[in-house]
């Protein structure tokens, strides 16, 4: 439950306005660096490539200042109900925000050593994966910033698929491995590309999650059943497609930084 | 009327018995103002309740009807419902005020101690019940200031005034005051409001302790000590229980949206 009613103390009202606020622009901040450093790697851009590497500098700063806001506003204002959980999920949405420009500072670094080796036209495979993870993290952010849980629900149904596209990616990927050749190396890098791409997913899903607890005070971590409840409970708004696909529904998933780790290589 | 009251509990329904205070569809009214609507809830043995809320919302003129305090206020009265304490319904013929105010004890929100002795502030309530020996009253005082933290601070002046303690010290020792006679219920009215942060938290910190032994409720206008001290919270508005729940989930994730706006600062 939220509410529209504005705080008696303007103040918290213009400390909660900052901190969404900054929320938003490092969410921006963070897809641009993922959108670059696939164009990096992809149209062999080396600007490109080290402009996403400077720039997750100010990634980082962001996320300092929204910890940095959101302790001053616990400190103040002593927030409870809606107010409480948004503090929370703004600083977890930061965290997952920070990682996921990571990702694509490791995306950018690998497309650096590609960019001095021949192009190989193997490289075309990532595109639909980066498009699955650039559409979860869309939707991630816009599922926190309009406290959809309907539509942060999804993501943990809608990550199956990219994860199937990041095994058959993979998959081919290794096969072109095992056959050697002077392009080993290019396809090892673009390996780990695809992975980091599956790792993004799997942090849009986390902000998924921390969309439903700001909305609903309700904890989907592991709890798969609990999504697809949520989900039908509140359809997302474009339901050309339905994302929750039989034999999902019981299913209990693993999130992103519990099990197999992520950041900077 | 103790033996009334033991008779009436023994045949009080199992139900009933297990809430400490039953509240049903309870109406009441100053004159012909009317202050409560149609209140019902049910305070748990052992457990802490706050009631919260914005300045004439009832949850004092409530708290005030579990003793029958507000019996002494002319024109005040219950008109609707019943309020069963321990399962005896308080407002039946033959239940003595006074007797329900020894079982049913209260806290204000400004310290008022006698004008006597510490000792004689703690030792006043247990000689009105009837005639004990120095011994057990000394055993008596010393078991209350304990149970209020306050015997290790005063031990050695209790032959003083209590006018000479400070703010804090006053209120434990109305506190201490209140348990000597061995309630059942220990009723809080803003119970910090005229203490400072320190004497706040030793006055909380008594809160929890007394709660092993008390069942206890609480009214306070303080968000963070209703957090901090009591495992149910009730909100009123208006004269009306809005929303009554686990302390966490009020002030987590309300099911009301005047509860959401009153926690979170949005009104009052």
């Amino acid at each position: 439950m939220r509410s529209n009613t504005p705080h008696i103390i303007r103040e918290f009202d213009e400390a909660f306005l900052s901190l969404g606020g900054k929320v938003s622009t490092m969410a921006g901040q963070t897809r641009i660096n993922l959108e670059r450093s696939i164009q990096g790697l992809l149209n062999r851009d080396i600007d490109l490539c080290r402009a996403v590497i400077a720039d997750d500098a100010d990634v980082d700063e962001t996320e300092r200042e929204i910890d940095a806001e959101g302790l001053d506003i616990l400190m103040r204002y002593h927030p409870v109900a809606s107010d409480l959980r948004k503090v929370i999920s703004s600083m977890k949405v930061a965290a997952n925000l920070e990682r996921i420009s990571d990702h694509a500072v490791n995306i950018a670094k690998r497309a650096k050593k590609m960019i001095s080796r021949p192009l190989v036209s193997e490289a075309k495979l990532i595109e639909p994966v980066y498009s699955l993870a650039d559409a979860l993290l869309r939707d991630a952010v816009a599922a926190y910033i309009d406290s959809d849980s309907g539509l942060g629900a999804s993501l943990k149904l809608r990550d199956k698929e990219l994860d199937k596209a990041d095994k058959r990616t993979t998959a081919r990927l290794s096969e072109l491995l095992e056959e050697g050749g002077e392009n080993a190396e290019l396809f090892l890098h673009l390996v780990f590309v695809v992975r980091s791409l599956e790792r993004v997913g799997d942090l849009a899903v986390n902000i998924g999650e921390d969309a439903v607890f700001l909305d609903l005070a309700e904890d989907i971590r592991y709890r798969r059943k609990a999504a697809v409840a949520i989900v039908k409970e509140h359809p997302v708004g474009n339901a050309d497609e339905d994302p929750v696909q039989p034999g999902q529904e019981g299913d209990e998933g693993e999130r992103a930084g519990e099990s197999t780790g992520s950041g900077n290589e | 009327m103790h033996e009334m009251v033991q008779t009436l509990e023994e045949t009080a329904s199992t139900e009933v018995s297990q809430a400490a205070i039953e509240v049903a569809d309870v109406d009441f009214c100053y004159g012909r103002s009317r202050a409560l609507k149609d209140i019902s809830l049910k305070v748990p043995k052992g457990e802490i309740i706050a009631f919260i809320g914005p300045s004439g919302c009832g949850k004092s003129t409530l708290l005030r009807c579990f003793n029958r305090m507000n019996d002494l206020v002319p024109g005040a009265r219950v008109t609707k419902g019943e309020i069963h304490v321990n399962g005896v319904e308080i407002h039946q013929p033959g239940v003595d005020p006074v007797e329900l105010r020894r079982r049913v004890g209260m806290v204000f929100q400004k310290s008022n101690p006698f004008p006597r002795t510490i000792y004689e502030n703690v030792a006043y309530g247990p000689r009105l019940a009837g005639p004990v020996e120095k011994s057990d009253l000394d055993d008596v005082v010393e078991g209350a200031l304990r149970g209020a933290a306050l015997w290790d601070e005063v031990k050695d002046r209790l032959d003083e005034s209590a006018f000479g303690l400070s703010g804090g010290q006053q209120q434990r020792l109305c506190i201490a005051r209140t348990i000597a006679v061995k309630p059942e219920i220990v009723l809080m009215d803003e119970p910090c409001s005229a203490l400072d942060p320190v004497a706040t938290a030793k006055v909380e910190e008594l809160i929890l302790e007394l709660k092993k032994d008390y069942t206890i409720v609480v009214v306070t206008h303080n968000m963070q000590q209703a957090t901090r001290i009591s495992d149910l919270t009730a909100f009123f508005y208006l004269g009306e229980l809005v929303e009554f729940d686990r302390t966490s989930a009020i002030f987590t994730s309300p099911k009301r949206q005047e509860t959401e706006d009153y926690v979170t600062g949005r009104f009052g």
